[in-house]
């Protein structure tokens, strides 16, 4: 049953038929762990919160630099210097004070990490590192929760998901088996704060879509973003039956 | 045999697989992905993958920024 704060907070879902009160329910009852505060989970997250998700766990061990403030856009300037989480939470909590915030300020030990997973519906992994994507992966296909993947640098990005509660999904390392870090990284190549704006704000909406009922269009689907036609390309991702993380799943 | 890859059109031998792409490209085999008419092929299986006359190759890196 929802409130009167939150039929007033949340109309213009109610409004939709897609979502309506059934569907808030639901994103009430939704617990979320998102995996990287930068310019992915920033959107992400903020989006998320005002939608209503109802428990959003945040982590990320990094701190605010300067340097963050072009694209990261849960912080300010005079958070320079402060945990990334710490912020985002109360932010996070500033605009929707009705929903439960946790934050996660460290690098997760595989064990923590799943632990959490048995505490999540599902995750966004909003990290900038390969070695970060392949545990989460790992962690997600072993849990069964579902995954919602973004990346971006310069003017591209990519979208994902996978729901490792259906048998025979394929998973990340389905597509990306190395773990060897790309040398292109946001810090010696650039990224525009839209794009990675534009995927973070994607998953979020997948993240919603999800938890209302509403079919993915992009499950087991590679989307590319190109920032510069605004054009997106979309593959199939089939599952390696050799893929040594999913492949006997 | 003429074949796409990344929208320009590249003439090739015929049976070639993947993998001998990449190669003929000068193209990493590590953090790439490849889609064959919109179809991702797993690293897995580029040895046994022949091309065929008229396809679309879709070539690209892993992103891991965010």
């Amino acid at each position: 049953m929802l409130n009167d704060d939150e039929l007033l907070r949340y109309s213009r879902h109610l409004l939709l038929e897609d979502v309506g009160e059934t569907g808030q329910q639901a994103l009430k009852n939704a617990k979320v762990l998102i995996i990287g505060m930068g310019g992915l989970g920033s959107p992400a997250s903020l989006y998320l919160a005002a939608a209503g998700v109802g428990h959003i766990v945040l982590n990320d061990f990094d701190h605010i630099e300067v340097s963050n403030l072009q694209r990261q856009i849960s912080y300010q300037s005079d958070d320079i210097g402060e945990a990334k989480v710490e912020v985002a939470k109360r932010k996070l909590q500033q605009i929707n004070p009705e929903i439960k915030v946790r934050s996660i300020n460290k690098a997760m030990p595989e064990m923590q990490l799943t632990m959490e997973l048995t505490m999540a519906d599902l995750v966004l992994d909003c990290t900038d590192n390969m070695a970060s994507r392949q545990l989460i992966n790992k962690a997600c296909v072993d849990a069964k929760v579902p995954l919602i993947v973004g990346a971006a640098i310069r003017f591209e990005g990519q979208l994902m998901f996978f729901d490792h509660s259906e048998t025979d999904s394929p998973c990340y390392h389905c597509l990306f088996p190395s773990s060897e870090e790309q040398t292109l990284n946001c810090s010696n190549s650039g990224i525009i704060g839209p794009v990675v704006g534009t995927i973070g704000t994607l998953q979020a909406l997948e993240a919603i879509k999800y938890f209302v009922g509403l079919p993915s269009g992009i499950k087991n689907k590679l989307k590319l973003f190109d920032g510069k036609s605004l054009d997106w390309q979309t593959f199939t991702i089939n599952k390696d039956p050799k893929c040594t993380v999913c492949g006997q799943h | 045999m003429k074949i796409h890859v990344n929208e320009q059109v590249l003439e090739l031998a015929e049976n070639t697989n993947i993998e001998q792409l990449l190669v003929h490209l000068d193209k990493p085999l590590i953090g790439s992905a490849v889609a064959v008419n919109q179809d991702i092929i797993s690293r897995s299986h580029w040895a046994d993958t022949i091309l065929n006359e008229g396809d679309n190759i879709s070539l690209f890196q892993a992103i891991a920024g965010g």
